[in-house]
């Protein structure tokens, strides 16, 4: 495994909000290829405000992100959602709580939507394939409208939208969420199988024991700080013992 | 009274034509913007001078005075996109503020047009020619069958467009969702443009067909407009297959009226029909088909 | 390194200035002098409960004196207005003036009843003018007819507003948002369709013409003009009072409480909405009826223009400039459109534009028109002051003045306040020469600048403090940070060892060192 070199996704000073609340406080994450982060806090705590902010997603935001070396922060004050396409095409893969989902698309229309990349696109058909051998019970459901659904065929789809185009950074919000604990376990156990390469991933969740001993190190996050594990620890290295 | 049934059939086909190309523009820009375009009418109006321009100045070949309009129509969207749509998009209050917007726009653009052009209209020369057709004991005139051609063609090509082409792929994925759709990659302002675009082609088409019959005028866009607005309410808005059958819907009424009725009758039975079809069905048509915009 | 007391190096040019801010926010309130039970005295209108001005008693923190605040101003600009409205056609007797006032007068009047149904309820409904224009419609083909007197065309016109109220308002309790909208459009559409082509109502002539009016003949000219304009200010007060009586009350509550797409939340809590939007529309609609009554009355007829959509986008115009939900927003908005129609009459069709530019600017610029910008301004204002406070906020530093209002120990304000200017001033200390003098001798003998550093570092908070850890004696240690906390161990820094208590305290002194450069 190579040590230390860019890392994919280099957080520093965010700060970001919503209107006059503060909900991240600056916050500090360096993130190096290969690693699988875990993010763990309650509710309102800031974790998907962090992967929003990010994803220049939050009302305002300062601060610098760094995606694969590439300045996507700053500090802005309006336009929520304005570049975020822009920094999706930079490789972020942001699969959000509700799993933003086009509920009258059919699983491949999905599929080939998160395949934005001209590459990507070219090689649409086979990538497919590789989504469905993670989440194989999508198989059968190639051409129903994602409206029809389950929650959990929801999040497969979702997710598996996320994994199409060349992302370095998977930021997964809540995989679990509202999902029957043994499909969340599914769900979970998908994710730990997806070929990481160059990339790295960052999973929130409340429930800690889903990514025990599963993720190359844990952080808490409370009141929109980051604690525990706040010194990067380097790929493969597991640190326990989070402050929540 | 039925031997009148042929041409009620052939003039509800051509309206049926013009009224789909309206009101898919109103519906497109509805569900993928969310925003409700009452400077359709604007354009419809623009791109019939544009038609009538080229007429004037270039050649009034049909297929450039049909071009012309085309082309005039998509800039005429291209600019409402850029005075209503793009400063406002992220606001607070979009969805009302763009509908006053797009009526200023409209205000705007129809007293402009009366100042540059004057209040006189202006006559088309005929994109078709006007030769009669026989089809067995039916009589159709050359405009109504180009008109129902040509918009079926163009219809038949945005469609086709909508769901095979990843533009339209695209801009279905942000009818639905549109932060998904950014979370896809999808720009917003630059798929907002092409929307804008596409549906001010379908208006200008419509003018250059419906001005075959009537003439290009300043005000000219106001007909239309309401009839687009009430067969995109009444197939739903956002709802393409509910749009064209209301539009069948509205375009046989407004057929069978004018004819057996008389003409001062058809806004009256056409209000009764879509008041129908609103209290049966308070989200018009198709809004049960497809997932509407909330 | 020479050493220099940095009192005598202090450059009273860089000295840092910390401006005395005003911490939270203070608003000027003019105050009324008052004394005695006259402080807490409000004036009510007479048999209702209602208060004339919203007032609050209280001292002058200063001085203890007795004041009244005027917690909201807006009756007086309304009297002044008002006022102003009253004596304005006295002081000119240009009749274009005159007529163009009267014109305001009536169009801010159905301003007013429409601000009801587009503002306080929320439901855009476009067919305000058609029921206007049948209000004039029916007045004129009565009087014209059957030569019914002018007063008679008021309830005439109230009756077919009240017809009209319920064929709009049952849609409305079915339809959502648009599509009412454009229900309402195409009702006014048919209504011009019909009127200019029906023979009845005057489709040669282009409208109805000599009904009867309550304008006295036996007056001059200008008298004429005036008592056009006083009628036509007595119809808009009458509407203010009803837009007052509506919104301000039960009904206008209910009606806020319940917008569109909150439906379900306002049933929850038990407010029937559709009852309360049917009222509003037919208390509306008669409203409207009775100004079309006497719009025939004073035009002396009414014209198929009433139903155009350029009137009707004049009339949106007018609202949307103002803003909406606002009865000074319909009013002072009416005011700006009529007088760009009087003033720039010269410039024909060319002013329809501006009217149309003023719409679209203010509509791309404000969220609420004219009147909303005081709000959108201080929305704007806050956005910034938290996006100021999210930037100043830097690790370690002082208290910013925003963040001051929440910190209940002021003491701590100054304590971070003397911490950061400290550090800043430690930090110019810090050079090689101290760094080398510690490694050499840890425990001292140090010099100036090296104590004022160790003392710093002595002083800090239990909290992270480092501290060395025996493993051996003598022969092992470790650099920990405590945790500040009775009964929590403390956490091991880094995994480094070191091999005799001077590297240790060395350590440590360049762990301090460094978090005060970070600082």
């Amino acid at each position: 495994m190579p040590v230390v070199t860019t890392p994919v996704l280099d957080i520093r000073g965010l700060s970001a909000g919503y209107g006059p609340l503060r909900v991240l406080h600056d916050l500090d994450l360096t993130v190096h290829a290969g690693e699988r982060v875990g993010l763990v806090g309650l509710n309102g705590h800031g974790k998907s405000t962090l992967f929003r902010a990010v994803a220049g997603l939050t009302d305002w935001q300062s601060g610098s992100v760094l995606l694969n070396g590439v300045e996507v922060g700053g500090t802005r004050s309006q336009g929520p959602g304005r570049h975020t396409h822009e920094i999706v095409r930079r490789g972020l893969a942001l699969m959000p709580q509700g799993d933003a989902i086009f509920p009258g698309l059919t699983v491949r229309q999905h599929l080939d939507a998160g395949a934005y990349t001209r590459r990507a696109w070219r090689e649409r058909d086979r990538r497919c394939r590789d989504i469905l051998d993670i989440f194989p019970p999508l198989e059968k459901l190639l051409d129903v409208a994602v409206g029809k659904l389950s929650g959990g065929e929801r999040r497969m789809v979702s997710l598996g939208r996320g994994l199409m185009a060349d992302a370095t950074v998977l930021l997964v919000d809540e995989p679990s969420l509202g999902l029957a604990p043994k499909i969340g376990k599914t769900v979970m156990d998908a994710l730990m199988r997806i070929d990481l390469e160059a990339g790295a991933m960052i999973i929130a969740e409340q429930n800690l024991s889903l990514l025990e001993g599963r993720v190359t190190r844990l952080l808490g996050m409370h009141a929109g700080r980051l604690k525990g594990g706040g010194m990067t620890a380097l790929p493969g290295r597991h640190v326990t013992g989070v402050e929540l | 009274m039925i031997a009148d049934l042929p041409y009620v059939i052939v003039s509800a086909l051509a309206l049926w034509a013009i009224y789909g190309l309206l009101a898919i523009g109103i519906s497109i820009v509805w569900s993928s913007l969310g925003m409700i375009n009452m400077a359709h009418g604007f354009t419809f109006a623009v791109a019939g001078y544009g038609a009538w321009l080229a007429a004037q100045y270039v050649s009034d070949a049909g297929i450039v005075v049909l071009g012309a309009g085309i082309l005039t129509g998509a800039v005429s969207g291209a600019l409402i996109y850029a005075v209503a749509f793009l400063p406002l998009h992220d606001k607070p209050n979009f969805v009302v503020r763009s509908l006053i917007a797009t009526l200023a726009i409209s205000l705007l653009g129809t007293q402009a047009l009366q100042w540059l052009f004057g209040p006189r209209v202006k006559s088309l020369p005929r994109v078709f020619g006007n030769t009669p057709l026989e089809l067995g004991e039916i009589v159709i005139t050359a405009d109504k069958l180009g008109a129902v051609l040509s918009s079926t063609l163009l219809l038949g090509l945005v469609l086709l467009w909508m769901t095979r082409s990843r533009r339209g792929l695209e801009i279905r994925a942000m009818m639905q969702n549109p932060e998904g759709a950014a979370l896809v990659g999808i720009g917003l302002r630059r798929t907002a443009m092409s929307v804008m675009a596409v549906t001010g082609a379908l208006a200008g088409l419509a003018s250059v067909l419906l001005s075959q019959t009537f003439f290009v005028s300043p005000g000219a866009g106001l007909q239309p407009l309401v009839k687009g607005l009430i067969v995109a309410l009444c197939g739903g808005l956002g709802s393409i297959p509910g749009a064209l059958l209301a539009a069948g819907l509205v375009g046989i009424t407004e057929a069978a009226t004018a004819t057996w009725l008389g003409g001062q009758y058809v806004l009256m039975t056409q209000f009764a029909v879509i008041i129908g079809v609103l209290l049966i069905r308070p989200r018009g048509i198709g809004g049960l088909l497809d997932e509407t915009r909330e | 390194m020479s050493w220099r007391n940095p009192q005598l190096r202090r450059d009273p040019a860089k000295v840092p200035v910390h401006p005395h801010l005003p911490v939270g926010r203070r608003r000027w309130w003019p105050r009324l002098r008052a004394h005695g039970g006259n402080t807490w005295r409000r004036m009510r209108y007479p048999l209702t409960r209602r208060h004339v001005l919203w007032t609050r008693g209280e001292y002058n923190p200063r001085n203890l004196a007795a004041e009244v605040r005027i917690l909201d101003k807006r009756p007086l600009w309304w009297m002044a207005g008002l006022a102003f409205l009253a004596i304005a056609p006295l002081l000119t007797d240009d009749g274009t003036i005159l007529s163009a006032a009267s014109i305001f007068a009536i169009y801010a009047a159905i301003n007013l009843v429409w601000m009801l149904v587009i503002g306080t309820a929320g439901i855009t409904s476009l067919a305000t003018l058609a029921i206007v224009g049948a209000g004039a419609y029916g007045g004129a083909y009565l009087s014209i007819t059957y030569e019914w007197p002018w007063w008679s065309m008021l309830p005439v016109g109230g009756a077919i507003g009240l017809v009209f109220g319920v064929i709009v308002a049952l849609p409305a309790i079915r339809l959502e948002g648009f599509y009412y909208a454009l229900l309402t459009l195409g009702l006014a559409e048919l209504c011009r369709v019909y009127v200019v082509q029906s023979r009845v109502f005057g489709s040669a002539t282009g409208g109805m013409y000599g009904a009867a009016t309550h304008i006295p003949d036996d007056l001059s000219d200008t008298g004429q003009l005036r008592f056009a304009y006083y009628a036509a200010f007595a119809l808009m007060l009458c509407a203010l009072a009803l837009y007052r009586w509506v919104d301000g009350q039960r009904l206008g509550r209910l009606l806020r409480a319940a917008p569109e797409k909150n439906e379900a939340f306002a049933e929850a809590v038990g407010i029937d909405y559709r009852r309360a939007r049917i009222q509003v529309f037919i208390i509306s609609s008669v409203a409207l009826g009775v100004i079309g009554g006497f719009y025939a009355s004073h035009f002396k007829g009414a014209s198929p223009s009433l139903f155009s959509m350029d009137s009707l986008l004049l009339m949106l115009a007018m609202i949307v400039i103002g803003g909406i939900g606002k009865a000074e927003g319909a009013v002072v908005g009416t005011l700006i459109v009529v007088a760009i129609d009087k003033v720039f009459i010269d410039l024909g069709a060319l002013r329809l534009i501006l009217i149309g530019a003023v719409m679209l600017v203010s509509v791309l610029t404000t969220r609420a028109g004219l009147f909303g910008i005081q709000a959108q301004f201080r929305a704007w204002r806050e956005k910034k002051k938290s996006e100021r406070r999210a930037r100043r906020q830097e690790k370690g530093g002082e208290v910013v003045p925003e963040e001051a209002t929440e910190i209940a120990d002021k003491q701590a304000i100054y304590h971070r306040r003397f911490d950061k200017q400290m550090r800043d001033f430690l930090k110019t200390l810090v050079t090689d020469e101290v760094v080398e003098e510690h490694r050499l001798k840890p425990l001292g003998q140090h010099s100036e600048a090296l104590s004022r550093l160790t003392n710093y570092f002595r002083r800090g908070p239990m909290a992270d403090k480092y501290a060395v850890f025996t493993i051996v004696p003598m022969r092992e240690y470790r650099v920990v940070a405590l945790s500040g906390q009775r009964g929590v161990p403390p956490r091991l820094v880094n995994d480094r060892t070191y091999h005799s208590l001077g590297d240790a305290y060395h350590a440590v002194f360049l762990l301090r060192i460094n978090d005060l450069l970070e600082s």
